[in-house]
């Protein structure tokens, strides 16, 4: 049985992935819950601005987070232009699964291309640092990740709880044609919605720049855990990927820690899998 | 479908063709470049079989082939011959496709993107347990110590003729179910699976087989394809190439059609494979994505489907106004005691999230009676057809068809009995030509016909709709009147005891509706017994021998029409105190 | 102030409504009634704009709204109640009746409005932050109305309030839309419900598949045949 504090850092680093969950699975909730768009490219995106952040750091030398005023203004240009196009060629939602996942292929493929596949490890002085707390550490790059998970999360629930826009959103949601019958404009609230959920990709992939080692093919790793901390927490919900998140990676860490570290992935394909089943109008 | 004879001829004669390739002597490199292709293409048109068919579209043919790939591995290393562990290891992946099928059909939402998500989330689960058991363990499976049985000159002029072997065969499956009474049966639970049930498609046993046939076949091409890499690892046999391959091959070449997945899985194995070495092969990957997208939203049907469109394009001669039905139709029955009961609700209940739709019904219905069932929005009219039907299933009270208790019957199984119904809004399905349409009705209703015999009939109840000119259509060229009358043609195909008519008649100008009158009449004429729903009162009227009026769920009145339209509580229902 | 001459609406080739001709002046109260399947709800939506409109025109005061966009016609002083309620049922009640003024310039009176609606439905303060889909039918429909008056319009249309509610309810909503219009709103309401619906009209017309049959005003209607023989077929 292993000891009381390699518990606890396994529930703190499990609180940390969890974090990292919610913040990539924010946009894909929103995209999925709001407009009914499966976004798979949701991660390559991520991963893109992840690169992006590592050029930012190991070519121009500065520190990695001022890629966060550049990658996800650009994202949110990107996403705009994604729902146009989804807009034009009315793209249903079982197809904007089929297109997203050709677009992963060509993102991960450029990605290769340009960066190759060789592993990639931005080295920062957030990299390696860490504060300790009462005998366990606490990683600074992994604070800063779940801050700005929470801080996300919590700013887009309270914008679609309290503003003008996010309740025009959340009726759009349930009811497009009523809701344009009191003056909501669907097209509109749609592209900033894709827009706002590209850019919150490019922050996760800063923060993934910074924790993880990179390589192309790390893309797909994330899919599956992410998906079931979306579907979990909730369609739409934009804490709902946060706290599934972080209850998925806790389960994790204490799998690793107490039965063995390569069982881990199963939890979340597993909870999926079962939520699937058993409750398939959740989503 | 149409000229079925030539393609397998075609097929046989290049696959023989193929087949002798080795003693041509080519070099090894274009034996193992058609290894590839014919891999694929048993991949592909394998997936092609449930997917592609029934649209089911699943992301987790990786898993099959990979449970084919480790079956045989792990055999091999047990000491097995190499020939024997092909079977097995169609086996193993056919068992472990129809486990996963058996629980995952039942669940009725688990379709569409779901059933993609399961399949894809399946998979990774099924990859961690090879990776973390004894199956795999983690360095992977070496079988480059284990003998290959000599079929050829050389090794890979072997795997070679064992590939072209699954493919052909694969090829050749989804020939056969394609143009069986199975394949006709996918091809409408792609449509509206819930119609397809409710007019007498085994949906879950047929999605079930289909599921480990497809899963089975690509079994055996992973254990094929063990013993081409000769080192089995995780990363490499469950990695995305498999899934989003066969899916990138189906949509390109045309998923709808047997050869569509062979066809797009040639095209892709020569474009990603024509071009080798560093660089380009990641290129190669970027158009695959690319192409995928393009197919997605340019080429929606694929080549195939491009392609027989182009070919049925021919023009067809619409004539302006409704021929009139033919009436020298002839309707098989068993005689029929005139007046019997065939149709008894008791008490029946339904009752929706909360809504009660319907509140303790309780009617009969005479054998050759046509009753009226008229009632209020939201009275339960539609509802009780549902019920009857099979499409959705009662909450209480009993109902007896011709003597047989329906609880407990699956809509199919009550379609059987000779219950039949249209719909408000008519379901065709989309896909299917309207005699195709038909013809799907008399394959499994209460008749059971074989595929030729009921395209055959089909014609008949085409010419009794009047919809005989537009047999070749699809029913998105149909106005409503004719997508109505497609409805009945549907209905009464399967010569059904009973027919439930749902609104046949809203929507239509008055001398449509004269039309259709006529036509539920000889629909009594030839046999059957008709309920109808409907809202136009004087229809209703002329037509009904007897009405039934519900309201909020509940028998209010029923009698004979003259009653019906003065009785005070009708009357004060629909037009209030002052008038009645 | 509402005047629609020889409306049109067809689904596909399928024609729901067709040669439709009807007025609603400043403060009155107009029914169409119709057994089901006549066209109502479709000529209610399409007025809405909610539906395009294949032939014939829609005037509202000066203004020629048959081509306008669905999300501009609330600002023009239009709202609808929609048939079976059709709230936003993951929204609270009071951002069900928020949404009745979303349009930019509606939002500055958001306070006032919502306060008079209090005032008029003073269940829907008390469940003003409950889930709209937990309220009864009644409740709902009040809330429906409400977020429609929301809007500050000149026109309120109602597609068959009396749906789905029982009977005494039915008499509370039609006090309401009773009193509404004694404060001078104009209304157009849709209705199955023929006593009703009659009861609180000025003027009414008879809806039957698909077109009008009769107009006139309550008591010359119920004397004529034509309502019987459309509901009753006779």
């Amino acid at each position: 049985m292993p000891s009381f504090t390699l518990l606890a850092q396994s529930v703190l680093s499990g609180i940390f992935v969890g974090g990292l969950y919610g913040l990539l699975g924010l946009g894909l909730s929103l995209s999925w819950g709001l407009l009914r768009l499966i976004n798979l490219a949701h991660f390559a995106l991520a991963f893109l601005g992840a690169y992006l952040t590592y050029t930012v750091s190991s070519v121009f030398g500065l520190d990695p987070l001022w890629s966060l005023l550049i990658v996800p203004p650009a994202f949110f240009g990107l996403g705009v232009l994604g729902q146009a196009l989804f807009a034009r060629f009315g793209v249903t939602q079982f197809g904007s699964l089929l297109v997203t996942f050709g677009l992963t292929v060509i993102i991960e493929s450029l990605i290769q291309w340009i960066w190759t596949a060789d592993y990639r490890r931005l080295e920062s002085a957030y990299g390696t640092a860490s504060w300790r707390a009462g005998g366990l550490f606490v990683p600074k790059a992994e604070l800063f990740a779940l801050a700005a998970a929470v801080l996300l999360a919590v700013l887009t629930w309270a914008w679609l709880r309290f503003t003008w826009v996010g309740k025009g959103l959340r009726a759009c949601a349930e009811d497009p044609q009523v809701a344009a019958a009191f003056g909501v404009n669907h097209r509109r609230l749609a592209l900033a919605l894709s827009g706002l959920g590209a850019a919150f990709a490019g922050v996760a992939g800063a923060f993934v720049a910074l924790i993880y080692t990179l390589a192309p093919s790390q893309i797909y790793a994330w899919i599956g855990v992410v998906f079931a901390a979306v579907i979990l927490g909730g369609l739409g919900n934009p804490l709902g990927p946060l706290i599934a998140g972080v209850a998925i990676g806790v389960t994790e860490a204490l799998t690793m820690a107490l039965i063995a570290p390569a069982w881990a992935p199963l939890v979340s394909f597993t909870l999926l899998i079962l939520l699937l089943l058993l409750r398939p109008d959740r989503v | 479908m149409r000229r079925p004879r030539v393609a397998p001829a075609v097929l046989l004669t290049v696959g023989l063709g193929l087949l002798l390739l080795p003693a041509a002597r080519v070099p090894a490199f274009y034996e193992s470049f058609l290894y590839l292709v014919f891999h694929w293409v048993a991949l592909a048109s394998s997936w092609g079989i449930l997917s592609g068919f029934s649209g089911y579209f699943s992301f987790g043919h990786g898993a099959f082939f990979g449970a084919g790939m480790y079956a045989t591995a792990t055999l091999l290393s047990a000491g097995l011959p190499f020939l024997p562990t092909l079977p097995l290891a169609g086996l193993a992946a056919a068992l472990f496709g129809m486990g996963m099928g058996a629980v995952v059909f039942r669940v009725r939402r688990l379709r569409g993107e779901l059933f993609a998500l399961l399949t894809l989330a399946v998979t990774f689960v099924f990859a961690t347990i090879v990776l973390n058991t004894r199956i795999d363990g983690g360095p992977g499976v070496y079988l480059s110590a284990v003998p290959l049985p000599r079929l050829a000159g050389s090794a890979t002029a072997t795997l070679y003729l064992l590939a072209l072997g699954i493919a052909l065969v694969t090829v050749g499956t989804a020939y056969a179910v394609y143009h069986a009474r199975w394949g006709a049966g996918l091809f409408a639970i792609h449509d509206d699976e819930d119609v397809a049930e409710v007019l007498g498609v085994p949906t879950y046993r047929y999605k079930l087989l289909a599921l480990g046939l497809s899963s089975g076949l690509a079994g055996v091409a992973g254990g094929i394809h063990s013993m081409f890499v000769t080192y089995v690892t995780v990363a490499e046999t469950f990695s995305i190439v498999v899934p989003l391959y066969v899916v990138l091959m189906s949509v390109l070449g045309g998923a709808r059609h047997w050869l569509g997945p062979a066809i797009g899985a040639a095209l892709v194995t020569v474009l990603m494979y024509g071009v080798t070495g560093g660089q380009t092969a990641v290129a190669g990957r970027a158009a695959v994505g690319l192409t995928l997208m393009l197919a997605v939203l340019f080429l929606p049907e694929g080549i195939t489907g491009f392609l027989t469109r182009r070919r049925s394009a021919r023009p067809v001669v619409t004539t302006l106004d409704m021929a009139q039905p033919v009436l020298a139709v002839a309707w098989n029955r068993p005689s029929r005691v005139a007046g019997s009961t065939l149709l008894v609700c008791d008490d029946v209940r339904k009752t929706f999230r909360g809504v009660r739709a319907l509140g303790g019904v309780s009617l009969d219905v005479r054998e050759g009676e046509i009753l009226g069932l008229v009632g209020p929005n939201g009275s339960g009219k539609s509802t009780l057809i549902n019920v009857v039907s099979g499409h959705h299933r009662a909450d209480g009270g009993r109902i007896v068809v011709g003597g047989v208790d329906l609880a407990g019957l699956e809509a199919h199984e009550i379609a059987r009995l000779g219950v039949s119904r249209t719909y408000q809004i008519p379901r065709p399905f989309a896909q299917l030509t309207v005699r195709d349409n038909v013809a799907v009705a008399g394959m499994f209703g209460r008749l059971v016909r074989d595929r030729r015999a009921a395209e055959r009939e089909a014609g008949r109840w085409l010419e009794f709709t009047g919809l005989a000119d537009r047999a070749h259509m699809l029913p998105a060229a149909l106005n409503l009147h004719q997508r109505k009358f497609l409805e009945l043609a549907r209905a009464l195909a399967s010569e059904p005891r009973l027919v439930l008519l749902d609104e046949v008649l809203s929507g239509l100008t008055p001398s449509e509706i004269a039309d259709a009158t006529r036509l539920v009449r000889e629909i009594r004429e030839r046999g059957a017994t008709v309920v109808f729903v409907e809202h136009i009162m004087r229809a209703v009227v002329a037509l009904a021998d007897r009405i039934v009026v519900l309201d909020a769920g509940q028998v209010m009145a029923s009698g004979a029409p003259q009653d019906i339209v003065r009785h005070p509580d009708v009357v004060r229902r629909y037009l209030g105190k002052a008038h009645a | 102030m509402l005047e629609v001459e020889r409306l049109l609406v067809a689904y596909g080739d399928a024609t729901a409504i067709w040669d439709v001709s009807l007025t609603v002046g400043e403060g009155e109260l107009v029914s169409v009634v119709g057994p089901n399947g006549s066209g109502k709800t479709t000529l209610i939506n399409a007025i809405a704009g909610l539906l395009p409109v294949r032939g014939g025109r829609l005037r509202f005061g000066s203004e020629d709204l048959t081509r306008l966009a669905r999300h501009e016609v609330s600002s023009r002083g239009i709202a609808i109640v929609p048939e079976g309620r059709r709230l936003f049922s993951g929204m609270t009640v009071e951002e069900n009746l928020e949404i009745g003024c979303y349009t930019l310039g509606a939002r500055p009176a958001r306070g006032a409005r919502l306060e008079r609606v209090y005032a008029i439905f003073p269940v829907l303060r008390a469940r003003r932050r409950q889930p709209a889909g937990t309220l009864s039918g009644g409740e709902q429909q009040m809330v429906a109305i409400g977020r429609a008056l929301m809007a500050g319009p000149r026109l309120l249309l109602l597609d068959e309030p009396s749906l789905g509610l029982a009977p005494a309810i039915v008499d509370h909503v039609f006090e309401v839309l009773e009193a509404l219009h004694r404060e001078g709103m104009a209304m157009l309401l849709v209705e199955q419900n023929v006593p009703k619906a009659l009861a609180v009209a000025s003027r009414a017309y008879v809806l039957a598949e698909g077109r009008i049959v009769s107009s006139g005003t309550p008591v010359a209607l119920l004397a004529e045949p034509h309502i019987r023989s459309a509901y009753l077929g006779e």
